[in-house]
């Protein structure tokens, strides 16, 4: 109370600002920082890093990770969170790839993949919403199930030898660069928009900050619970499209752990798995840093069996972060 | 345990505003040593910032507060080292520390590093033997003790600082009677120490029970002084409210129109039947002591609990009941009286807490109009006067009553044909109070009909044209302006409370 100012004082903020600040509240500056030290880090540290075509193939490893990021950020924001996302690029990769091989029709093979992922989605999202489940305890199960039925219906095979179309997103390259590195970009220039600019996004914040207190002002909060692991699930299909397209093949195994290079981006990223609380900027940056560490250890000859201890250390470190944060919060707020 | 010379307060004028808001004006008294003086007033009358002054937290805008002649340090630190120390209501220990630990939080003598030294043993002892604790073991961890326990515990570590006045607030709100006896024991006790005691307390019998005089602050004014013996219960009350409530928000007649709300038979969660009618322009209060279905019968019209049965239209056409989202589109708002439970988003900016949920004015296709919803939320909380950083503030940075505020702001720009405020002025100062009631008279004035409980019966009194009295929930009688007597209304609500308790569940 001690430092107000009268509402005279009271200044609009430039519209840049609005634009990319909006409802969230969080602040990037740390991760913003810890992508330059390690980037500048690797570039001393190895010759190979700061080339052109090594930063562009960074976005493109990291489209899979980070399209699954976008649908998991509006999740986590919700205040839940989804783990079943990897086993959800598996199921759905695979049925499509089964379908577009005995049909050899890339674009059916498509539009089944999302349709699959967005019915995990759907699963996850009606047994939180209406079921009142624990969204933990849901995602897990789904996570279960989806692997168990991806193993079942491919009897532990790959499927090989896809049609062109459907390759076409994760293979091809425009002008050098990779058609899945521009869509990821593309995605969460989109999802950034409808997360900070429109009504929706703004419910998304409103459920995740106080459930009741966003029934109370009206908002139909299951339906926008239900909403956002819907969304999570379509991520989670595109990102199979583009793992489907890089590998030209349907493993069963695929994209195994990958939910916790999802959730590492996102909360390192500055989303609260508290919820109420995230950016879009923050998730795509949080990618970017988990896909620079990766690159940079790889470059640097680390074993890979390193590169999971670190992205595991990574999380560690944001949720520590983040329970401070929330608990500063708090005191402040009485 | 010191000598009965040194422990004088003495404050003269002090006055202290926030922003516009003068919570304390002009205030001056003295505390001698060996005497206990109790300090009352409602809630908003000042008395917390006062003890907040006393401590050193704040201080004060203009005025001296002067310990044995000299100047109050402006730190809590250095006015705990001067001699006074504060109990909260709220326990400051430490639960999981020992009891040991907790007598000399913030006074360990350390020797080499070590801490448990013969010195501090004994110190904590000669303290806890004052207040009757020393029976206890010093490693006790204090989660064992009682909440009494604990707050005697608190009173020991001020005697372990040396304390030569102790400020009391609110010690008692969370003991059980047993126990409010043991620690007016030890208050007692610590005068004939010769310590200087100031007993800031919502119950009245303790204080003609143990003080010497009394002090009371109406809108952070003193407004009497007198020996304990020259009071009663009857005229201190009167001293407290005086006039008050009619100056701070003065009900003004207004022309009442058609009947907009009409509500018959409503069962619902903690509402057994209840049938209400409002008109357009009109305020209509409801009253009754806790627990008599004031929040559920508010809840149940606006959709926010599922009432069982009953009928609810508005403007005569029917309106589903039970679903919030009905309810809004009819033009029935409900302002929670929890604004940090249910009310308020406050991890969420402010022009965001205005505008969640209702979206229509401020977007498109969807999309928000940041401009838009900017330009609103500097024009409401400039006309509301909630005192902000900024509208990109999380709500939950801001104090209570400007919470309270944009609480009230969010239903009264939402253009209702039936707004519901539950407790508005829920822990917010006189300040906030005045403006809150304002902006509610205000939207009755543009023909929305309101309906306000409160907590404070005579709050609603001063502001209602019509008033519902419930009781068990059910409402048990319906008074005009002019017919509101507080006796009666007390009669009213206790007695058919108690006859409704028992029967049909």
């Amino acid at each position: 109370m001690s430092e107000t100012t009268t509402v005279s004082a009271v200044r609009p903020e430039p519209g840049v600002r609005r634009w990319v600040h909006s409802a969230t509240n969080s602040n990037l500056a740390p991760i913003i920082l810890a992508l330059v030290l390690v980037s500048v880090a690797l570039s001393i540290l190895t010759p190979n890093f700061l080339t052109a075509s090594n930063l562009t193939n960074i976005v493109t490893q990291s489209a899979v990770v980070g399209i699954a990021a976008i649908g998991a950020t509006f999740v986590i924001i919700t205040s839940g969170i989804d783990l079943s996302v990897g086993s959800n690029i598996a199921l759905s990769g695979l049925v499509g790839a089964i379908v577009a091989q005995t049909t050899g029709s890339g674009l059916l093979g498509i539009a089944v993949v999302v349709l699959v992922a967005m019915v995990v989605g759907a699963v996850n999202g009606a047994s939180v919403a209406w079921l009142g489940l624990a969204p933990f305890i849901v995602t897990l199960a789904v996570m279960g199930m989806a692997r168990g039925l991806t193993l079942q219906i491919s009897q532990g095979q790959s499927v090989y030898g896809l049609p062109e179309s459907l390759n076409w997103l994760g293979s091809s390259a425009i002008f050098d660069i990779k058609t899945s590195a521009l869509v990821t970009v593309l995605l969460f220039v989109v999802a950034h928009f409808v997360l900070s600019q429109t009504t929706f996004g703004h419910r998304i914040y409103a459920v995740g900050g106080n459930a009741e207190a966003a029934r109370l002002a009206g908002i139909n909060v299951k339906r926008v619970v239900f909403a956002a692991y819907v969304i999570a699930g379509i991520t989670a299909g595109i990102a199979a499209i583009i793992l489907l397209g890089r590998l030209d093949s349907a493993t069963p195994n695929a994209a195994t752990g990958t939910e916790l290079q999802v959730i590492a981006a996102v909360v390192i990223g500055g989303t609260s798995l508290f919820g109420g609380k995230g950016s879009m900027v923050g998730t795509f940056i949080g990618v970017l840093l988990i896909g620079v560490i990766n690159n940079g250890l790889t470059l640097l000859n680390v074993s890979s069996f390193w590169v999971q201890f670190v992205q595991g250390a990574l999380i560690f470190l944001a949720v520590l972060l983040d329970s401070f944060n929330s608990r500063r919060k708090q005191r402040a707020g009485r | 345990m010191r000598s009965t010379e040194s422990g004088s307060i003495r404050l003269e004028g002090v006055s202290k505003t926030f922003g516009t808001n003068t919570v304390l004006e002009g205030v001056g008294f003295a505390l001698s040593p060996g005497t206990i003086t109790g300090l009352v007033g409602e809630n908003g009358a000042g008395k917390s910032t006062l003890i907040r002054i006393l401590s050193g937290a704040i201080e004060p805008s203009s005025g001296t507060v002067e310990l044995d002649g000299v100047t109050l340090p402006n730190s809590t630190r250095g006015v705990i080292e001067a001699g006074i120390s504060v109990i909260y209501q709220e326990l400051t220990d430490v639960p999981d520390l020992p009891l040991l630990e907790n007598v000399l939080l913030g006074n360990l003598q350390s020797s080499y590093g070590f801490k448990r030294t013969r010195e501090n043993r004994k110190r904590a002892l000669e303290g806890l033997r004052v207040v009757g604790l020393d029976h206890l073991g010093l490693d006790t961890p204090l989660r064992e003790l009682t909440i009494a326990q604990r707050q005697l515990a608190e009173i020991a570590r001020c005697l372990v600082r040396d304390a030569k006045v102790l400020v009391l607030d609110e010690p008692t709100s969370s003991l059980p009677e047993a126990d409010v006896e043991t620690l007016l024991g030890v208050v007692e006790r610590l005068r004939e120490q010769g310590m200087t005691i100031l007993y800031v307390t919502h119950h009245l019998d303790e204080l003609f029970r143990i003080a010497d005089r009394l002090i009371v602050l109406r809108d952070g004014r003193k407004v009497a002084e007198a020996p304990t013996e020259e009071w009663d219960e009857h005229s201190l009350v009167r001293a407290m409210l005086a006039g008050e409530l009619d100056q701070a928000y003065p009900w003004r007649s207004r022309e009442l129109g058609e009947v907009v709300l009409e509500a018959s038979d409503i069962v619902a969660p903690g509402v057994r039947s209840a049938s209400v009618t409002a008109r357009t322009s009109e305020v209509v209060g409801l009253v009754g002591l806790a627990g008599a279905g004031r929040t559920e019968l508010m809840r149940a019209l606006c959709g926010v609990s599922s009432a069982h049965s009953g009928k609810i239209s508005v403007d005569g056409s029917e309106v589903r009941i039970g679903s919030i989202r009905h309810a809004m589109r009819a033009g029935l708002l409900y302002a929670s009286e929890d604004r940090k439970g249910d009310g308020l988003i406050l991890e969420g900016s402010v022009e965001s807490n205005l505008i969640y949920g209702a979206y229509d004015e401020v977007s498109r296709f969807g999309v928000i109009n940041f401009r838009r919803v900017s330009a609103f939320a500097r024009d409401t909380v400039s006309r509301y006067r909630v005192r902000l950083h900024s509208i990109k503030q999380a709500i939950g940075e801001l104090s209570g009553g400007n919470q309270q505020k944009i609480v009230v702001a969010r239903v009264s720009e939402r253009k209702p044909r039936v707004a519901f405020f539950d407790d508005p002025t829920r822990g917010v100062d006189v300040g906030a109070k005045a403006s809150i009631y304002e902006e509610i008279f205000q939207l009755a004035d543009r023909g929305a009909a309101v309906f306000v409980s409160s907590s404070d019966t005579d709050e609603v009194l001063a502001v209602a044209d019509r008033v519902y009295v419930l009781a068990g929930g059910r409402i048990v009688a319906e008074l005009q302006r002019g017919e509101f007597e507080r006796e009666k209304i007390l009669h009213l609500s206790s007695a058919a409370g108690a006859n409704a308790g028992g029967s049909n569940r």
